[in-house]
């Protein structure tokens, strides 16, 4: 009976379930999103492979989580990695075809004179878009299309008060909520004369213009045919001018550039100077966090390490900092350190700008994380203190060790040893404490005036975040390949953390 | 009176000197969300006026809809927090009670990948979810949905892994007592393990839920509408800069934000700190 019931509740849900990303891969691949579909697809079967056959148990149990694990967090990296070899910046963000298209597009220019004619919008009798163009100061009239031009004798014409023609044979206006709901209009080009054509410049105003930029798909090169100067790939997502390799035409795409965001970190002074400064502060910051917090944390551990009273209402208080949610405690810290409106320049009496200065910013930096890491180690701390074996502390004391001693020589390398995994992790935690920064100081205090983005607290992910997603700038190359930086250093460390837990298990 | 002085009385002060300082900041807090005007500025320590105005104005102005913040929080912590374990926990049983080829390769796959900075993988999420929004609006950037999806993806390989340390610790007897018996592997999570973890199933949810209340980068980049926020979100953006104007409804809603968390964290304060250790550390 139970049995029965599991079935069929199983067949359900996986029937549901595959209607559902049926549906997604269908609507993914209607707007061309091949990969995401091709993902949901495979997906779908996979499910339905693994759960109606028995090829794999193992793939039953966690079929679901790696299915999210690709799609989040392998996908992602997968593309970070790929987008640090990359020119992937600010006006490098599209593929090659469309700055290309935009690039032929931005390569019209207006006539000598910068000509434009009042125009009525519309259809003509083939129901085409056309325009009815009023070139008053020559008394002319006429529509066109992308294709032809018929002019239109002035008596067969209706106006309107400014002398503006909005009414032709074979011409039907267009009323401006019609114009507003489809502006494909907008983007042809009506036949002028020779090279020139009008272009749409509103609804009522129509400009002439001619392409100077031609693109010959075969050699790949841009020519302007009015001063024959020429542009080529430069291969780095631009076209360059031949001849002038600074000169280059906007919008580029994203090219790949393989190594170079990498080789920039060492080689282009203006990247190297604030990487260094900012990775030996979040080298210092993450060291120093994990000590204070430690010894804070050991301290009262060993404090309260015995049956004192009030012991259970210290550890409730001591604990408050690390069970309150973060990213609260650290805007309440924020907050007291404004300068303006801080509870702590009012209880002192002063006026002190704490986050405008470097030193200061930094100091409060460490004593907030002080406040909101040592919680932690106190409780690792305590419950350590109690798995070393009394006997030995006993067994030194009766060896005539004076406290201190037993601290220094049993109690603490012992600890170090248990505690050194959780040392290490706390330390890449630190090291990528981006909450922290971005919400106490956001990196500050800056020095905007010299161009400079790195801040005096920045640490290393908070810099990147800002290079990828700065206001006026973004460099998404770049912050890959520090992205892929700090994954190297961060799993070396761990690493090396890991394989001393291993050692430690091996012992028992 | 001696002796006990010098057992005990430095135990007191260095306790209650760390006391002073964790709770200083909080009693400011408190003490500015009972103030009825916006600015931290505390004269003395003694509150001389109590108010509820900054409470009040938390869920009467159009400007702060809390009540709607915090229901997306519960909302939002908890999807991802039961949907995260119950996934989560078939993986581990998998890693930890299970033999197939290339499990080892497996679990250190999972532990390595999270030691990729997750902030900097946040411009490839986002592509991503720019992506599916073209053709899935309701799990594409910007919706709730799509961010319970990124959560749910994101917290795997951290769950996972502190899920397998629970499961681990579990006693394995009775799930081979099982297999003896001739039950399935699929059969034993469900009647043997499922009952027998419920109560490491639920810590572990619960610290999920702590933490997707307290992710606060992701969901500022996904939820941009005033209604569908967060409230670490919703509360960040509504101070801003401006402490001086914001500073006492800011505080009372951190305020009472906190209230459940610290209230779950409190009474789990055993389990947490067994499962922090967890994994890393034996004995």
């Amino acid at each position: 009976m139970r049995g029965k019931f599991a079935l069929i509740a199983k067949i359900v849900f996986l029937g549901f379930t595959t209607a559902i990303l049926a549906l997604l891969t269908e609507s993914a691949f209607a707007q061309k999103q091949y990969v995401i579909g091709g993902f949901i697809l495979v997906a779908a079967l996979a499910l339905n492979i693994v759960y109606l056959t028995s090829i794999s148990v193992p793939f039953k149990f966690f079929l679901p989580g790696i299915l999210f694990f690709i799609a989040f967090v392998i996908a992602p990296i997968f593309f970070t990695v790929q987008m640090s070899g990359f020119k992937y910046q600010t006006g490098n963000y599209i593929d090659k075809a469309t700055a290309l298209e935009q690039v032929i597009n931005l390569g019209a220019q207006p006539d000598a004179q910068g000509t434009t004619f009042d125009i009525t919008v519309g259809r003509n009798s083939s129901n085409e878009f056309a325009i009815l163009v009023s070139d008053i100061a020559n008394n002319k009239y006429f529509v066109s299309t992308p294709t032809q031009r018929v002019d239109v004798p002035a008596a067969s014409a209706t106006f309107n008060e400014y002398g503006v023609a909005i009414k032709a044979p074979n011409f039907n206006a267009m009323s401006a909520d019609a114009l507003a709901a489809n502006d494909a209009y907008s983007k042809i080009r009506y036949k002028y004369e020779g090279d020139y054509y009008i272009a749409i410049e509103s609804q009522n105003a129509g400009g002439v213009f001619r392409q100077e930029l031609t693109y010959s798909a075969k050699t790949g090169v841009l020519t302007n045919i009015f001063t024959g100067a020429t542009y080529v790939d430069n291969h780095r997502g631009n076209f360059a001018k031949v001849g002038d390799p600074t000169v280059l035409l906007s919008p580029g795409w994203r090219a790949p550039i393989w190594f170079e965001n990498y080789s920039r970190l060492v080689t282009d002074q203006k990247v190297r100077t604030p990487l260094i400064r900012v990775f030996l502060w979040t080298f210092f910051f993450a060291l120093f966090s994990v000590l204070s917090t430690f010894a804070l944390g050991l301290i009262l551990a060993m404090s309260l390490n015995r049956p004192i009273r009030g012991r259970r209402i210290y550890r409730s208080i001591l604990i408050l900092p690390y069970a309150m949610p973060s990213v609260m405690s650290i805007l309440i810290w924020a907050g007291m350190f404004d300068s303006d409106f801080g509870a702590v320049n009012s209880i002192l009496h002063t006026n002190i700008h704490w986050l405008q200065n470097p030193s200061l910013a930094r100091s409060i930096v460490l004593l907030v994380n002080l406040w909101l890491g040592f919680p932690y180690f106190y409780l690792i701390c305590s419950g350590s203190l109690q798995a070393i074996p009394n006997e030995l502390l006993e067994a030194a004391a009766i060896d005539g060790a004076n406290p201190r001693q037993v601290f220094r020589k049993i109690t603490l390398p012992l600890l170090l040893q248990i505690l050194s995994p959780l040392l290490i992790a706390s330390f890449a935690f630190n090291f990528n404490n981006f909450n922290l920064i971005y919400l106490l100081t956001g990196g500050g205090p800056t020095q905007t005036l010299n161009g400079e983005i790195a801040g005096a607290t920045d640490i290393l992910i908070s810099y990147t975040y800002k290079i990828a997603f700065g206001t006026n700038f973004q460099d998404f190359g770049l912050a890959s390949a520090i992205s892929v930086i700090i994954f190297l250093i961060i799993a070396s460390i761990s690493m090396y953390g890991l394989r001393r837990s291993k050692v430690m298990e091996s012992f028992g | 009176m001696n002796k006990w002085m010098r057992e005990n009385l430095w135990r007191h002060s260095i306790a209650i000197a760390t006391c002073l300082f964790s709770l200083f900041p909080l009693y400011l807090v408190i003490l500015s969300s009972l103030k009825t005007s916006g600015s931290l500025q505390v004269g003395s320590f003694i509150p001389h006026e109590v108010s509820l105005d900054n409470f009040r104005f938390l869920f009467h102005s159009p400007k702060t809809p809390y009540v709607l913040w915090f229901k997306n929080s519960l909302v939002i912590a908890s999807t991802v927090a039961l949907s995260s374990v119950f996934i989560g926990a078939a993986s581990a049983f998998a890693f930890s009670r299970l033999k197939f080829k290339g499990k080892k390769l497996g679990i250190r796959l999972l532990l390595l990948v999270q030691m990729f900075p997750a902030v900097l993988a946040i411009s490839a999420v986002y592509v991503i979810m720019e992506r599916v929004y073209t053709f899935a609006p309701n799990i594409g950037l910007g919706s709730q949905g799509g961010l319970i999806l990124v959560y749910l993806g994101g917290s795997m390989g951290v769950n996972i892994w502190l899920l397998k340390g629970f499961v681990d610790s579990i006693p394995v007897e009775l799930d081979e007592a099982a297999k003896i018996d001739g039950a399935s592997p699929v059969q034993t999570y469900w009647l043997i393990f499922l009952p027998l973890a419920t109560p490491v199933l639920a810590v572990v949810c619960l610290l999920s839920f702590i933490g997707t209340f307290n992710e606060f980068i992701l969901a500022r980049l996904f939820l941009v509408e005033m209604n569908g926020r967060t409230i670490a979100v919703g509360l960040q953006q509504f101070i801003g800069g401006q402490y001086a104007s914001n500073w006492g409804p800011f505080a009372a809603g951190s305020i009472l934000a906190s209230i459940p968390i610290v209230i779950i964290f409190l009474s789990l304060q055993r389990f947490i700190v067994n499962g922090l250790t967890a994994g890393s550390v034996k004995g």
